[in-house]
């Protein structure tokens, strides 16, 4: 699609004899055929073959009607739970996941989008399946428990009066046991989206207008959400580093002022290229008001048309082509398409920068995603949104508005379903994260660039190869890279702190750096072992001043136009305010990256013996029979197929065959490497770190 | 004291009733209260003050947009009234009850039309514009309005409200109980019909009493012993049901007679027999023979 705009300004400056120079070098800049630097859209439409397969079994769930349920046997609660501990466990769940839609509810009123329901997260935290399934169909052979809408149906039931609708028995049993428990939300958007109203009659909008026109018409009714914004990360590209050590208490650093990394370095000087996904229009230099809301870009994030696109060198402005009318009057919730629009496309390309965001990740399979594959998820509902503040850290980046875990939703004991495994799976929460077991890959089916070689570029003669992936070793604008395809993650202790270089600190060792590195060790209760993609770079560095440099790169006066290090050292430095010496050399440096997404379901996470190294010797022992594991502790002699258990999860081989990259993983035992995490070899043998194993057994 | 316009009306009601109680015997009063009407009964220990209420009643009385939005939890900062542009409104009191961490817990009272069972706007309509429906409903039929605003004096809950701002076609605006929607069969309410937490219940009044004397018996600790509307005024077809004292949460202390009793049983006094025109324009009649007499000598001289 932005192809043929291409083609399209290209045939246009063609037309044109006279040329601007900014306009000359853009036209210079594509016409070198620079494939990685152009930026195809991203968005992707709905592939015709694509179900979330989880959340649409729910969706039919949702929908049936049952018979309803007028006599009911009345028990007194604490009768009928005595009666029932023990009787009814997780094995009776036929469904742990419901989506609450049920016409009924929908009748009179549709206000919001359905709720999800974990029912056995739910059975877990609370124990008690008498707390919502409270009475039981009149009969002798009736089922104990039945779902709410059996008995709970349209309000106000001429028969039933005293009984409560569904609507209410939702809200009434919900609300109160959340706000019983303080646990679990209790306000409306907690639990369920709101709709939004139809604007194609609110939008008043004629003729052609400008961006700007676009956004004062969303302030005439959205003026909390301008307010919310402007102090947002997404508007002013910086904010608090509450997670970055020694930096607590700063309220300043992000991406507009002084983060770095081994990609494109900085924004220094940069500026028209890089504010091409800030959600504003015209951040074209450093004097970009921020306190004028009209330049705010509603669209970028709530367009549902998939029409809307912003120019990649236009600091932000959308493409003059958009239809600005048609996307304001069909605005909504942002959905993958918006957020991935930008984000799966850091480092100026698909899947370049993040390990774990790539544009698989619109209509992602099951296993790839099981969020977003099985169960649709927008990126808002994990990172919940309040005044356009969206929760969620990263590593690479020192703002942070707020966080959340894994654990909010799936508490501390999230495994459910497997007796023999759940209760050591459980204790594996207190010390692995999540994403250790079911993230054993990154960029799973997109490669990404895993070290890059500032110190090659400018070589225009250099002809690129392809790697096994098609992708190009070399550009002469950026230099060498290296690119990886379903690649193992490197395990590091990690407690939520991060220790970061920014722009302006004093590097102590010339040698290496580590831009971004995470803050935890063996000894402390708070870390976990998370996975992480480690990027790597060689890039300039002053050596008299000792500061990272941060380059002039894009636009006029940039390197890209005149491959002259010196003058762009020159330019980006002072733009940021800090010294160049003159002279500069180049430094290698590595970059944590936390896997946060690409999460797999249970059949793609890692087994036990991935990376339990005792397991694996006891499979591969001619008389496996006699070597002790599992029944080392667990004196029984039930007929359990040990292999099976310990062995279910990704299977690399597998993968391989699925044409991935994976060829050097088949096999592999001790995945996390635990010596190097401060283990003395496999905790099942050694002990774990605060815990000596109970019965002493020696090896 | 400053006399108020109702303290007038109901000083000169007491006056009148004395002196007539003892002059002579009315016809007994009697009331034409429907007998199972429609009724709302409003739980305030359910309430959760979302507007989503007073959402529903705005759309469905296509009443004009609100100034401030229904999500906006600052309104509760105010107490509202109804008036002509929102038909009920939600309040938010604290009437003392605490929290372990010594917080107050709100209270949300929603406020309407109250559709008495023998309403005082309907008593005190000149033209018949107000009628009491057989389905509960107080209806106000704007084609026979003259504006004369009697109703709005009369409302012992002070709900009628008038378009001042329309010089042209005012009308007098109040909850309507949906009168179209619960009309048909298995219509409801707007607001009743939106509740998440069904904090109010729709369904026959005496249906509706039942359920709340059963919630009182099931949670004695958890309700006030009293369902607000059950007799106050005669009885009204919204009725409440608090766990709070009724008084601290803004609902009057109101007498249990319905007010038409009185100033009807007055007024029909007053015309039963047609003694009181008769008596009146006999003595007038008097009068004008003897002006008219003293009138003949005089008209000689002018």
């Amino acid at each position: 699609m932005k192809s043929k705009r291409w083609t399209g300004v290209k045939s246009k400056i063609y037309a044109l004899t006279i040329l601007s120079a900014l306009s000359f070098s853009f036209f210079f800049s594509v016409s070198n055929g620079n494939a990685a630097n152009v930026n195809k859209a991203l968005k992707q439409d709905k592939p015709e073959n694509w179900v979330a397969s989880d959340q649409n079994a729910a969706m039919e769930r949702s929908q049936e009607r049952v018979p309803l349920i007028i006599n009911v046997k009345m028990e007194k609660p604490g009768e009928r739970r005595n009666r029932l501990i023990g009787v009814l466990s997780m094995k009776d769940s036929e469904h742990r996941y419901f989506l609450l839609n049920s016409p009924i509810i929908k009748k009179d009123n549709d206000l919001y989008g359905p709720v999800r329901f974990m029912h056995n997260k739910h059975m877990i935290v609370s124990g008690d399946c008498t707390t919502c399934h409270h009475y039981r169909p009149e009969g002798n052979n009736t089922s104990e428990t039945v779902r709410c809408r059996a008995c709970h149906q349209e309000a106000f039931h001429p028969d039933i009066p005293e009984r409560t609708g569904l609507k209410a028995a939702y809200h009434l049993k919900c609300l109160g046991c959340h706000k019983a428990v303080k646990k679990g939300p209790v306000n409306c958007t907690g639990c369920h989206a709101k709709n939004v109203p139809d604007h194609g009659k609110l939008v008043q909008l004629t003729g052609k207008p400008k961006p700007s026109d676009v956004t004062k018409e969303c302030l005439r009714c959205h003026q909390s959400s301008a307010e919310g914004l402007s102090t947002s990360a997404h508007w002013l590209w910086r904010g608090p580093s509450i997670n970055t050590r020694g930096r607590e208490k700063e309220i300043s650093n992000g991406k507009a002022t002084n983060t770095m990394n081994n990609f494109c370095i900085a924004l220094s000087n940069n500026w028209p290229r890089c504010t091409s996904c800030h959600a504003g229009y015209g951040w074209k230099d450093k004097n970009f008001d921020f306190s004028d809301r009209t330049q705010m870009d509603c669209l970028v994030c709530h367009d549902t048309t998939g029409t809307y696109n912003k120019t990649p060198q236009d600091a932000g402005m959308p493409d003059p082509s958009v239809d600005l009318i048609k996307v304001a009057q069909n605005v909504g919730k942002p959905s993958r398409q918006n957020c991935g629009d930008c984000h799966f496309e850091g480092g100026g390309g698909d899947s370049v920068k993040h390990a774990d965001m790539n544009s698989t990740l619109f209509w992602p399979n099951r296993n790839c995603d099981v969020h977003m594959g099985g169960y649709d998820f927008n990126c808002h509902e994990c990172h919940k949104t309040q005044n356009h503040h969206i929760r969620g850290r990263s590593t690479s980046l020192p703002v942070a508005e707020g966080g959340f875990t894994c654990e909010a939703c799936h508490t501390e004991n999230p495994h459910s379903g497997n007796e023999l495994l759940d209760y050591h799976l459980n204790k594996h929460t207190q010390t692995i994260a999540c994403n250790t077991c079911h993230a054993p890959l990154y960029a799973k089916c997109k490669p990404t660039k895993t070290f890059w070689d500032w110190s090659k570029a400018g070589d225009k003669k250099r002809k690129p190869q392809k790697d096994k992936y098609g992708k190009d070793d070399y550009l002469w604008k950026k230099g060498e890279f290296r690119w990886k395809e379903s690649a193992k993650p490197e395990y590091a202790w990690f407690n939520g702190n991060v220790e970061r270089y920014l722009l302006g600190d004093t590097i102590e060792s010339m040698n290496h750096l580590k831009i971004t590195a995470p803050v935890g060790n063996f000894r402390d209760p708070q870390s976990k072992i998370h996975p992480f993609k480690v990027m790597r770079g060689v890039q300039p560095v002053d050596p008299n001043t000792r500061l990272l440099l941060a380059p002039h790169l894009y636009g006029k006066g940039g390197y890209w136009k005149t491959l002259d290090w010196d003058k762009s050292f020159k330019s980006g430095m002072t733009s940021v305010g800090l010294k160049y010496s003159g002279e500069y050399t180049w430094i290698s440096t590595e970059m944590y990256w936390l896997i946060n997404h690409e999460v797999t379901p249970k059949n793609m996470a890692l087994s036990c013996a991935t990376c339990h190294t005792s397991f694996k010797e006891a499979l591969n022992h001619p008389l496996n029979q006699s070597v002790r594991t599992c029944n080392r502790c667990h004196q029984d002699n039930r007929d359990i197929n040990f292999e099976k258990l310990v062995e279910q999860g990704i299977d690399f081989q597998l993968l391989q065959q699925r044409g991935r990259d994976s060829q050097s993983l088949i096999d592999s035992t001790d995945y996390i490497n635990f010596k190097a995490l401060g283990y003395k070899g496999d905790p099942i043998i050694y002990g774990g770190r605060f815990k000596k194993l109970p019965l002493g057994w020696k090896q | 004291m400053t006399l108020s316009r109702r303290n007038f009306f109901g000083i000169m009601a007491g006056t009148g009733s004395m002196i007539l109680g003892r002059t002579k015997k009315a016809t007994a009063w009697e009331s034409k209260a429907p007998d199972n009407p429609y009724a709302c009964l409003v739980d305030l220990t359910r309430c959760v003050g979302c507007r989503k209420c007073e959402e529903a009643c705005n759309q469905a009385n296509h009443l004009p947009p609100p100034d401030i939005s229904f999500d906006d939890k600052r309104v509760f900062d105010t107490k509202r009234r109804p008036d002509d542009s929102r038909y009920t409104v939600v309040n938010r009191y604290y009437g003392g009850k605490k929290n372990e961490q010594d917080e107050l817990l709100p209270t949300f009272v929603k406020i309407q039309c109250m559709h008495c069972q023998d309403p005082s706007c309907v008593s005190a309509c000149i033209v018949g514009a107000l009628t009491k429906k057989d389905n509960g409903a107080v209806h106000y039929d704007v084609s026979k309005c003259i504006g004369c605003r009697y109703c709005m004096v009369a409302c012992p809950f002070e709900i009628p409200a008038y378009e001042y701002h329309n010089p042209m076609t005012p009308q007098v605006r109040k909850c309507t109980f949906c009168f179209e929607k619960i009309s048909k069969t298995g219509g409801r309410p707007a607001c009743a019909s939106v509740c998440p937490m069904e904090a109010i219940t729709f369904g026959p009044r005496k249906k509706l009493l039942d359920i709340a004397n059963k919630r009182i018996h099931e949670n004695p600790g958890k309700y006030v012993h009293t369902i607000y509307g059950e007799k106050e005024m005669g009885g009204t077809s919204w009725m409440y049901l608090s766990a709070e004292p009724f008084e601290s949460l803004g609902f009057q202390k109101l007498p249990l007679a319905p007010p038409p009793k009185l100033t009807e049983t007055i007024q029909h006094s007053l015309f039963s027999f047609l003694w009181s025109p008769i008596l009146l324009y006999s003595v007038l009649s008097g009068v004008m023979c003897l002006k008219n007499k003293d009138d003949k000598g005089g008209s000689h001289e002018s």
